[in-house]
């Protein structure tokens, strides 16, 4: 059977966006039987270091810790509905996630599952290759080149009902599954590879983090049981975006214009591993209630570097601290505590220090707007950048030392202390990174 | 003129990448950004928060602006002393907060 020009060949979702992403609304796009397959982006440059901290401490672990949660209400549905699974969940470890997924369906017994892991990110046995763009600024704890859909697409037609990565690109989990059924046109690659880009953060594209000017934005309810996108997508790439029909989420020409643009600097010249693309000529169109018909992405061949990203540990921590304050007058005392902890610590480094207050300039800092209410609570927040723990450990007892012996009524406190890791950027020559396809059976 | 009342936006990051975007509501509210939104007067808005050179890109096509900032999140998410983790993606709020005056 051919298809005809305006025909989807190809329906793929967006099931994750995060490796902390929520469950249910994957779980929905697959048991609907309208999507081929559902890409679970749950990579970033958080989760992966601590994948490889993982890793360090057991060589057994390194893969997404929420593999059990995100898989097991998803797996029947693979065999069920023949829905595919393509995900980075494999993280620093995707062979790995790989065995657990074959545990996790035997012990489920969801029938027999081919699972494809896809290994060979890991750079950290060429670093030679690698060039980075500035001094490492500390010690190396991980460097993973950003690979391609080209093994992704190998294990699906090799049958993969699962495909495991590390570090694959976000939008090669969904270019992988869709290129081979479309034609081999420049302008369908970019098209595949704009779909990624639109699905890979799940309900980014289907009104989640968007605000529409004067309210009208989606209510608490409807943000609760978000719907995320699926892609129906045709042989010259041509897509409509769109939402489950029972799910609630917005698809319009911002929603997806946001998304389109998210993140890709400059516009013209989006660089991924399968191509660059141009996001200048992309043609968005509102072609029903909650359906947006995307075309016209221009492509050029991707550079031969590929891109590294590198985790660089440097000596020390980060410690990030906060008292609360309540009642009246709680922006005056608020306002004095910072003022006592600068006192305090007005011989540490001030350019390691950060002093503010959560409610009033802790997240935009000088470019806050001025409070025009009195708060009823407050917290005074510090953070700094600490030689050792032992120096961490006294910003939190300054803080906390507030309570004693600052202005009255300070409590509810809070102090988490992060190490101090640097992302670097890097490139290396693809054919310096091979990749191997493992493959592991549920029966 | 709020910008927020006439264009939605987004900001992320990638390593010390600041990226915010903002698309507006209809032709005339991107015509007028795109005349009067320079680089110049969000680098100015952006500079209370953090430092850094501002390119911006115009998608006349897709009604967006697009302003980028490398540098200006010195050691990516990870390294930041701002509260908590991933402020930046509030970051687009300086920018829909910002007047721009009409005349």
């Amino acid at each position: 059977m051919t298809a005809h020009a305006g025909a989807p060949v190809f329906s793929i979702g967006g099931g994750a966006g995060f490796a902390g992403d929520r469950t249910d609304a994957a779980v929905r796009l697959a048991a609907s039987g309208e999507v081929n397959a559902i890409g679970l982006e749950c990579l970033a440059e958080r989760t992966l270091i601590a994948a490889l901290t993982a890793r360090a401490a057991d060589p057994e672990a390194g893969a997404d810790p929420r593999l059990r949660r995100r898989l097991s209400p998803l797996l029947p549905h693979v065999r069920r509905s023949g829905c595919r699974i393509i995900s980075n969940l494999g993280a620093a470890n995707p062979c790995s996630a790989a065995r657990k997924v074959v545990a996790l369906a035997r012990e489920l017994d969801v029938g027999s599952l081919r699972i494809a892991a896809i290994e060979g990110d890991d750079v950290m046995g060429q670093l030679d290759k690698v060039r980075w763009e500035e001094a490492l600024p500390g010690r190396l704890i991980g460097a993973h080149a950003y690979i391609g859909s080209q093994m992704i697409a190998r294990a699906i037609d090799e049958d993969a009902d699962i495909v495991i990565t590390g570090r694959a690109a976000d939008s090669a989990l969904f270019a992988g599954p869709l290129l081979p059924h479309l034609d081999q046109a420049p302008e369908a690659i970019a098209m595949a590879l704009t779909v990624g880009h639109l699905l890979e953060c799940s309900g980014q594209v289907t009104g989640g983090n968007y605000e529409r000017p004067g309210g009208g934005g989606l209510d608490a309810r409807s943000l609760a049981d978000l719907g995320f996108p699926i892609a129906h997508v045709q042989r010259d790439g041509t897509a409509e975006i769109t939402v489950l029909d029972h799910d609630p989420g917005i698809v319009d020409r911002l929603t997806c214009t946001l998304q389109l643009l998210y993140e890709v600097h400059d516009p013209s010249r989006y660089i991924t591993p399968d191509g660059v693309v141009d996001f200048t000529t992309t043609r968005i169109e509102e072609i029903g209630p909650r359906r947006v018909r995307v075309s016209g992405t221009g492509f050029r061949p991707a550079p031969r570097d590929l891109k590294v990203v590198g985790f660089a540990e440097e000596p020390g921590m980060i410690a990030d601290v906060e008292m609360g304050l309540a009642g009246s007058g709680a922006h005056e005392r608020a306002l004095r505590a910072a003022d006592v902890l600068r006192y305090r610590l007005r011989d540490w480094p001030q350019e390691d220090l950060r002093i503010d207050i959560v409610g009033i300039d802790s997240i935009l800092g000088g470019a806050s707007r001025p409070a025009n209410a009195a708060a009823n609570e407050l917290r005074v927040h510090v953070s700094a950048r600490c030689p050792d723990v032992e120096a961490a450990q006294i910003i939190e007892d300054e803080v906390y030392a507030l309570t004693l012996s600052g202005p009255g009524g300070g409590g509810s406190l809070r102090s988490e202390k992060r190490r101090n890791i640097a992302t670097v950027t890097g490139f290396i020559d693809r054919d310096a990174v091979p990749l191997s396809l493992t493959w592991e059976a549920s029966r | 003129m709020r910008v927020g009342d006439i264009a939605v936006g987004r900001s992320g990051d990638k390593g010390d990448i600041l990226d915010l975007t903002l698309v507006a509501v209809d032709d005339e509210a991107y015509r007028f950004l795109e005349q009067h939104l320079t680089a110049e007067m969000a680098a100015r808005a952006l500079s209370r928060a953090m430092p850094g050179t501002v390119t911006r890109y115009a998608v006349p096509g897709l009604r967006a602006l697009k302003f980028v900032i490398p540098g200006a999140l010195p050691g990516g998410v990870h390294a930041s002393l701002h509260a908590g983790m991933h402020w930046q993606k509030s970051a687009i709020s300086i920018l829909l907060d910002l007047e721009i005056d009409e005349r």
